[in-house]
């Protein structure tokens, strides 16, 4: 797994699918830091742990900005799936 | 191509299988986005396997790939925890306002899928069923209108000028607009409308056949053969001559040459489902040295194609016709008491019956643990399940996998046991006490053994509309009729 480690930022770039497995090691990686970046070029799904992962970031205390790049189109029919379209802000999660 | 793999439930070895998954369901025919879905899902009971099932301790899981002409099928099996789907329903109300996401795993899977199913068989472990079928073009979506005479190769070739030539992928569109015109919408086999189904087959070894073709080149008839996944033996069907090519023996011609190929490729049988609303295919069976050897009562569920007013019928019941391409049946066979008679003259058709030994319970080579498979089939509305082994716990395991399958509600419930095992007689007296009739031989039919089939039918079946050509066929209907009547009484007088 590529990542960056910037000041309250990790920046990550997963080589496969956004699974249980990377939940794990981002979740070593990110430690307390405020903002989350994954790059999803290389997967092909994010399944529904990843989903709850990155869902409890965002409403944490202190929160953790979550944002997503070049996301599957599986993802979104997850996201719709588990009723959360409308809670999760698409328009600034998701990176163009 | 089927696969199946056994792997320790572990977190590494997960990515693995998604890739797996994942690539297995491309080059099986499915896009990139439903092979993605698929693959989620399956990531996503092997995640909760891993984390519920087995918890902290060693446990392993065995995956099947299963493909058909129309859909594939991915089934899971484990044999941790107990857990029961029912009692975990998703909502999102509540991971939303109480954080509690209890059930988005099966949530998903169910979205991603077009067909899951839970088995829950207790002792003998829990099943996870995910099936997706192929997004294909209908080859009916290609005619606003049916077809008139002059759309097709109106006049026929002399017949010498036929040329016949094995089918390759570069066919399928042509035989599936061969199947068209013309059955029009009632060919029973819908994937033959599908050119991408056909060409996924061909490439994939799973049908080999021939294709008639006039010296302009428009097809005239196409017959195939549809290979076994698990057994050597073939399953001539898929047969087509177009209206103005008929009656100048093409049919003479393909079935010859498909027999020819069958040897060629070393297998051991051929067999054919022959409809039961008329006796026409039976008599072409016959002809070629065919032998009734089963009559399977089946029904289909009613659908209604795009264009037709009415419903096809629910009624789809055939003859099994074998034709045996070995002079040497390998394995000894074991004849049930019930059944003996009936048996013995359905071998006594052929020129070469395996060896009949006598079958003595409990023998030391016989297996304790028994050892079931399940097919279903959802378009059929039915459930094939294969005794591979007839163990000691045969009864416990078959209730169990009964009990599961309850819910379900098939109309049609067909079991197959081995003729080459003991226990196979104790295990025809237990299902006829479980409203099991007689359906017949399956000759090689599983593993190059040969099979004796059960079935258990749930519809009204009219007897009066099956329609029997050999002396055999005629016996196997009246038995099965007279079986299926004495339950039917008995559930009427209860």
């Amino acid at each position: 797994m590529q990542y960056k480690k910037k000041d309250q930022q990790l920046e990550v770039v997963l080589p496969g699918d956004f699974n249980l497995k990377a939940v794990r090691q981002i979740s070593e990686l990110l430690g307390d830091r405020k903002e989350l970046k994954v790059d999803l070029e290389n997967s092909r799904f994010v399944n529904s742990k990843a989903v709850i992962f990155l869902h409890n970031l965002m409403i944490a205390e202190p929160a953790v900005v979550v944002k997503l790049k070049n996301p599957p189109k599986v993802f979104y029919e997850l996201i719709s799936t588990l009723g959360l379209h409308k809670e999760w802000d698409l328009d600034h999660i998701i990176e163009p | 191509m089927e696969a199946h793999i056994y792997i320790e439930a572990r977190l590494g070895i997960l990515g693995s299988v998604t890739d797996f998954t994942y690539k297995w369901c491309v080059n099986m025919g499915l896009d990139q986005t439903d092979a993605a879905r698929m693959a989620l899902a399956v990531d996503e009971i092997l995640t909760d396997i891993l984390l519920y099932a087995f918890r902290d301790e060693t446990g392993y899981v065995e995956i099947w790939y299963q493909y058909t002409f129309s859909e594939i099928e991915i089934i899971i099996q484990e044999m941790g925890e107990p857990f029961d789907p029912g009692r975990h329903p998703y909502s999102a109300e509540k991971a939303i306002h109480e954080n509690d996401f209890e059930g988005a795993c099966l949530e998903v899977v169910r979205k991603m899928t077009d067909h899951f199913l839970f088995l829950n068989r207790g002792k003998d472990g829990k099943e996870f069923r995910l099936v997706k079928r192929f997004a294909s073009l209908d080859i009916r979506d290609h005619f606003a209108a049916p077809l008139e005479e002059q759309d097709f190769d109106v006049e026929p070739e002399p017949d010498e000028n036929y040329l016949l030539t094995p089918v390759t992928s570069e066919d399928a569109e042509d035989i599936a607009k061969l199947i068209y015109r013309s059955y029009s919408y009632s060919y029973p086999k819908e994937e033959l409308y599908f050119p991408n189904l056909i060409d996924m087959a061909i490439r994939h070894e799973y049908k080999f056949g021939t294709i008639v073709r006039t010296v302009s080149g428009g097809p005239a008839g196409y017959f195939a053969v549809v290979k076994s996944t698990d057994s050597m033996i073939g399953e001539v069907g898929h047969a087509v001559v177009s209206p103005p090519h008929r009656k100048r023996g093409l049919m003479k011609r393909m079935m010859n040459k498909l027999i020819e190929m069958s040897r060629q490729r070393g297998l051991l049988g051929l067999f054919g489902e022959a409809l039961t609303i008329h006796t026409f295919s039976q008599k072409v069976n016959e002809k070629f040295g065919f032998k009734s050897t089963a009559m399977v009562i089946a029904t289909s569920p009613k659908r209604t194609f795009k264009g037709m007013e009415t419903e096809l019928s629910d009624i789809m019941s055939v003859v099994i016709d074998f034709l045996p391409l070995t002079k040497r049946w390998r394995k000894p066979i074991i004849l049930p008491e019930t059944y003996a008679n009936l048996l013995s003259e359905i071998y006594s058709q052929f020129e070469h019956v395996p060896k009949v030994t006598a079958g003595k319970e409990k023998s030391d080579s016989e297996p304790i643990k028994t050892n079931l498979d399940l097919n279903i089939s959802y378009e059929k509305n039915s459930v094939l399940i294969i005794v591979r082994d007839v163990g000691s716990t045969f009864e416990a395991s078959c209730k169990r996998l009964l009990r599961s399958i309850e819910e379900l509600e098939m109309t049609s419930v067909y079991i197959d046991l081995p003729l080459n095992e003991s226990r196979t007689n104790s295990a025809i007296q237990w299902l006829k006490e479980r409203e099991f009739i007689l359906a017949g031989l399956m000759p090689l039919f599983h593993k190059e053994t040969d099979y004796f089939r059960m079935q258990r039918i749930r519809a009204e079946v009219d007897f009066d509309i099956i329609q029997t050509y050999t002396e055999i066929a005629g016996k196997l209907k009246e038995t099965i009729k007279n079986e299926y009547n004495a339950i039917q009484k008995k559930g009427s007088t209860a």
